[in-house]
């Protein structure tokens, strides 16, 4: 499996690449802040069904950020909000099959990590001044400062390839699946379709199947009846070429792979963020007043 | 120029893009999504709130007034029993007064009129002893056929009439 493709290079500054994911990152971006103008638009004390549902998912949002970072760090949510449905966005733009998913290139996960180090260290910055940051490496004791530096360090690196991995490979295995069923379905249609008289049975017991399942209203033999019907029906016409093995089989793999593998990571992402930023932010009557 | 990034790389732009995308996703949503909902739930609940605490001081402020009521009515109450009471009294006091004024006042009215029915009596007995007196005498002088001697027998009467008034 290759990388974001890139579509063009602006000819400036040594040429700007705008890969499959500047595109898709881009539309995710429209599409959040269309989605947010329209979601946020026109509230009502009365609230209407449309509304009661967007307070629901923007209270749960507020809640889940005071359980893990405390109510003073309330004022993260939107921070939080945001990059949740961004990469939540991201993973799940990818199942449009025009446009490629974000959070399976390492640029934009790493730029959400980096962005949560930065962040995190901001806030250490603030809470205890620069030097006393510094000063916090060398915690509890200086023999400690080369393993919090490479926790420090790592501690992106390992969100951003989490994320990163999570997605590309649910990729690499769809692929992966398409390419084997399209295989398997040459050679399906190979075989069948060498023989004549093999395709026509094939044909015709598919949809002695099928009619047996509408009648007696059975999914399964319906599916196994159009499957052997479809068979039998390219195997006389001669369309051995046709992959017709991949209608379905990837949707359910899909289904595991983007909708709820690209949810619990965009949450874990989001979690691992609050829980870093929260450590760096603690509560106010505990920060050391210097 | 078309052609495909390596699987795991970071792209600079790409990543200077996603940035931008990020801060931008982050700011709209936060000025158009996040703060209007946030503020209409916090503005809901502060006026639930203000409402709870609204019906909870009236109903206290309610309490509060019956029981102030209670306690006017009560001293109401007392107040006119107390002064029922006194009234009470006083009538009793004033009959018994008056009983007592009209007792003796009657006492002072039948002492009087005993008093003159005595004194009446006792001029009733002098002027029947006097004419009884002159009718003896009268009696006597007609028996005698002689003046008798008033001033000589006048003792003598005397101690008959005595007699005849003790016997009466």
């Amino acid at each position: 499996m290759n990388g974001p493709k890139i579509y063009f290079t602006i000819p400036i500054l040594g040429g700007i690449p705008i890969t499959q994911t500047t595109v898709s990152s881009f539309v995710v971006m429209v599409l959040l802040c269309v989605a947010g103008i329209l979601l946020g638009r026109n509230l009502q004390k009365r609230p209407s069904r449309r509304q009661a549902l967007v307070e629901k998912g923007i209270a749960m949002l507020y809640d889940m950020v005071r359980d893990t970072m405390g109510e003073h760090n309330l004022y993260w949510t939107p921070y939080i909000g945001a990059l949740f449905l961004s990469s939540l966005g991201g993973t799940l733009i990818g199942m449009t099959g025009i446009l490629r998913s974000t959070t399976a290139d390492l640029s934009t996960t790493a730029t959400w990590a980096v962005m949560t180090s930065l962040l995190c260290w901001g806030c250490g910055i603030r809470a205890n001044g620069f030097t006393g940051w510094l000063k916090g490496f060398a915690d509890p004791v200086p023999v400690m400062l080369p393993m919090n530096i490479i926790s420090e360090i790592s501690q992106p690196i390992s969100m951003a390839f989490r994320h990163f991995g999570n997605i590309s490979g649910g990729g690499v295995l769809t692929s992966l699946l398409y390419s084997a069923l399209a295989t398997l379905s040459a050679m399906v249609l190979g075989a069948v379709g060498s023989n004549p008289v093999a395709a026509a049975g094939f044909l015709a017991a598919g949809l002695a199947l099928l009619g047996w399942g509408f009648a007696a209203k059975k999914l399964g033999r319906k599916i196994v009846g159009a499957l052997f019907a479809v068979t039998g029906a390219l195997a006389l016409t001669g369309l051995s070429g046709v992959p017709y093995l991949e209608v379905g089989i990837p949707g359910i793999l899909s289904l595991y792979f983007d909708v709820f593998s690209g949810g619990v990571q965009a949450l874990v992402f989001s979690l691992l963020t609050m829980v870093y930023i929260g450590n760096c932010c603690p509560p106010p009557e505990e920060a050391p007043q210097s | 120029m078309s052609g495909f990034e390596s699987f795991v790389g970071v792209n600079p732009w790409t990543a200077l893009f996603t940035f931008c995308n990020a801060i931008i996703t982050f700011l709209v949503l936060k000025k158009f999504l996040f703060k209007p909902v946030k503020q209409m739930i916090d503005d809901r609940q502060a006026e639930i709130d203000a409402m709870y605490a609204d019906a909870e001081a009236a109903r206290r402020q309610a309490r509060e007034l019956e029981q102030q009521y209670q306690e006017r009515l009560e001293g109401v109450k007392r107040e006119s029993d107390a002064m029922l009471r006194q009234a009470n009294a006083r009538a009793q006091a004033r009959e018994a007064e008056l009983l007592a004024e009209a007792r003796q006042q009657a006492a002072a009215l039948r002492q009087r009129a005993e008093a003159q029915i005595a004194q009446e009596k006792k001029k009733a007995a002098n002027e029947l002893k006097a004419e009884i007196g002159g009718i003896a005498m009268q009696i006597a002088s007609r028996v005698v056929e002689r003046e008798v001697s008033e001033q000589d027998h006048r003792a003598l009467i005397d101690a008959f009439i005595a007699h005849v008034g003790d016997a009466s």
